[in-house]
């Protein structure tokens, strides 16, 4: 087990969130759309180029800004 | 006694979809989260009685992050509860999610009815609900449809009377996503499917390489498809009709009048060779239709040919992924190409859809670059019609200077204003292929909207300057611009009639420059400050609205500074 950000996974696999650092604003964002600590996360790209990072969490697809995704910390195998 | 029904729901689950089937209204409805961002009026009949039905923005729950959901769930709170029904609208093929507004809404005492969208599509990849499990849960009517096809609408409205509040505790977040865990693993069964080509594709199109090669496949087809269809329509359809059967009509008017007079000069306008020229002339009967319906309509349609069609599909929030590293240094991000694609079509729902982004920042920028640098479709038309007959690099330099102002301001605007740009965050919904009924619909409804809407500022354009014309009044002004318009632009000081006329409607402004026998590079210069320059009134009307005054000053100020500086800047550097 091993704690990395979002930004960091590889794609197709897998991770739990552990952390989202950034403001209860970010936090209550992510939590509506269903992103929230202890949810299972697969990554499904990084566009490149300091650009995207999509997801799929239970059966939503969603493209996180960069940064954002860099303050999304997962635990992985 | 039910007085309002609301529709509320997440984006994108086909809220407007169910709104006209319940009402007969039509709206426009896409495959991307926040294609209503104004609520929408309708009425249903219940029981003999008529009650207005309310189509919210959506939203993703009852805290709101962005003005689009703030309008949503500020308006559900303007009625007492005992007096409004509320449907919430829920995709099926994403249950899960979609529970958590749900959960809020009995919590905070709304008499709900929960409607499951499109289950159609549901079964097609393989999710089965227990919809009378899931109604004993709630404790509220829950019920399966399918909007597009119709299917559940009747029983939706049947059971609209059932609504009644419940009681429910306030749970915190994370406990409410718990209960939504244990009510899926109830309700919900997966069959597990082998990858369908839809789902490949979906894929693929958000990955790095395929993605990127993808997008530029979609932008090439699109704009060959744009420009053969347009061009197919004025050349088999409206040309043939305009010179061969109307022309010949109009001539024999206009030998029953008399030349030169008043009514001559405002129906027909003035020949050019003895003969009526669509393009020149610049009568209520020659030029104002010939510019709307044999120049701008053809490609009107063929524009929202294709821009529903990616819409309805759902591509665009795909695309929005790859433009997004490079809208940000604007100050925006990805998902600000939604409003600016619609721009493209007319800057006026281009303008209203920047509600979809979060800041007044981020707004204020969508706007501003939208009405600077992406000109409308007449605009466009018009300059592709007129500018295009000098050669299509002409066409196409236009386009190349519009993109880097829009680059050039949007750098500046995020540098010099306070605060920063937000990061995207989007879902990226699947790809759905829309009944082509439903696509024909919405076609039908944005043609009938433009020419509802062009028709009588073009024909009450067209009229002001003729009567200005004849009776002279413009030398006034072209005496004291001409410093500018001759000096600066190098263009004949009529030239700013035009650009007077552009602030009714830009494709009339364009139609305005053919009569003065301006050289390529004369021509190239003018349509591009028309595009960059002061908006038209329907758009200064949005942007005000949108903006608020001290913005829209500040706005209009860098418009014209732009046009000035770009405007001087081609004349001088350009030397052909």
């Amino acid at each position: 087990m091993k704690k990395i950000a979002l930004l960091n996974l590889k794609p197709n696999h897998k991770g739990k969130v552990l952390e989202i650092l950034g403001g209860a604003g970010l936090q209550n964002r992510l939590m509506s759309m269903g992103l929230y600590i202890g949810k299972e996360v697969t990554k499904i790209s990084y566009i490149g180029l300091r650009g995207p990072v999509v997801i799929k969490v239970g059966r939503t697809v969603l493209a996180l800004g960069h940064g954002m995704a860099a303050k999304i910390i997962v635990e992985t195998e | 006694m039910i007085k309002k029904i609301y529709l509320i729901g997440n984006p994108n689950v086909g809220k407007s979809v169910v709104f006209s089937r319940l009402t007969d209204v039509q709206v426009i409805s896409s495959n991307y989260p926040g294609t209503t961002v104004e609520f929408i009026k309708g009425y249903l009949n219940l029981e003999d009685e008529k009650i207005e039905v309310i189509d919210l923005p959506g939203t993703y729950s009852l805290e709101p992050s962005s003005s689009a959901e703030q309008v949503a769930v500020s308006l559900l709170q303007e009625y007492p509860k005992n007096e409004i029904a509320v449907i919430n609208i829920l995709d099926s093929t994403n249950l899960e999610r979609n529970l958590l507004l749900t959960l809020q809404l009995i919590e905070e005492g709304y008499p709900t009815i929960a409607c499951l969208n499109m289950c159609d599509d549901a079964v097609h990849r393989g999710v089965h609900i227990d919809i009378k499990k899931l109604e004993e849960i709630l404790h509220i009517p829950v019920i399966s449809t399918c909007a597009v096809t119709g299917v559940g609408i009747k029983l939706l409205i049947d059971r609209l009377k059932e609504v009644a509040p419940v009681s429910r505790a306030k749970p915190s977040h994370e406990e409410r996503w718990k209960e939504i865990g244990n009510i899926i693993e109830q309700i919900q069964h997966l069959e597990h499917r082998h990858h369908s080509l839809r789902e490949i594709l979906e894929d693929a199109s958000v990955r790095p390489l395929q993605g990127f090669i993808m997008a530029g496949v979609v932008i090439y087809t699109s704009f060959k498809i744009v420009r053969f269809v347009g061009e197919f329509i004025i050349n088999k359809i409206t040309d043939p009709l305009f010179y061969g059967t109307i022309q010949p009509l109009l001539e024999r008017l206009a030998s029953n009048l008399q030349e030169k007079g008043f009514l001559f000069h405002l129906l027909i306008g003035d020949l050019v060779n003895e003969k009526i020229d669509f393009k020149q002339s610049l009568g209520l009967l020659t030029t104002a239709p010939y510019i709307e319906l044999g120049m701008v309509l053809p490609y009107i349609i063929s524009f929202y040919i294709v821009l529903s069609f990616l819409e309805d599909i759902g591509y665009l929030p795909r695309f929005a992924i790859f433009l997004d590293n490079l809208l940000h240094r604007l100050g925006l991000h990805g998902y600000a190409i939604i409003p600016i694609l619609l721009g493209f079509g007319c800057n006026v729902p281009g303008i209203l859809s920047t509600r979809v982004l979060e800041s007044k920042r981020e707004r204020f920028i969508a706007a501003t670059i939208i009405s600077i640098g992406v000109p409308c479709v007449p605009l466009q038309a018009m300059i592709i019609g007129l500018l295009g007959a000098f050669g299509g690099f002409y066409v196409g330099e236009v386009y190349l200077v519009l993109f880097f102002v829009i680059l050039a301001l949007g750098l500046i605007l995020n540098r010099i204003m306070p605060g920063y740009s937000p990061e995207l965050l989007l879902e990226i919904p699947p790809y759905r292929f829309p009944p082509l009924v439903l696509l024909g619909q919405k076609l039908y409804f944005r043609i009938k909207g433009f020419v509802i809407e062009a028709a009588p500022i073009v024909l009450i354009g067209v009229l002001v300057v003729n009567i200005l014309l004849y009776f002279k009044l413009f030398d006034i002004i072209t005496g004291i611009t001409a410093p500018i318009i001759h000096g600066l632009f190098g263009l004949p000081k009529e030239a700013i009639v035009a650009l007077i006329i552009g602030f009714l409607r830009k494709d009339v402004a364009v139609g305005m420059l053919a009569p003065l026998g301006l050289s390529a590079k004369q021509l190239f210069i003018a349509a591009t400050l028309l595009a960059m320059s002061f908006p038209c009134i329907a758009t200064f009307i949005v942007l005000w609205k949108e903006l608020g005054l001290k913005d829209l000053i500040k706005s209009t100020l860098i418009m014209i500074t732009v046009s000035i500086i770009v405007g001087t800047a081609l004349n001088f550097i350009i030397l052909r």
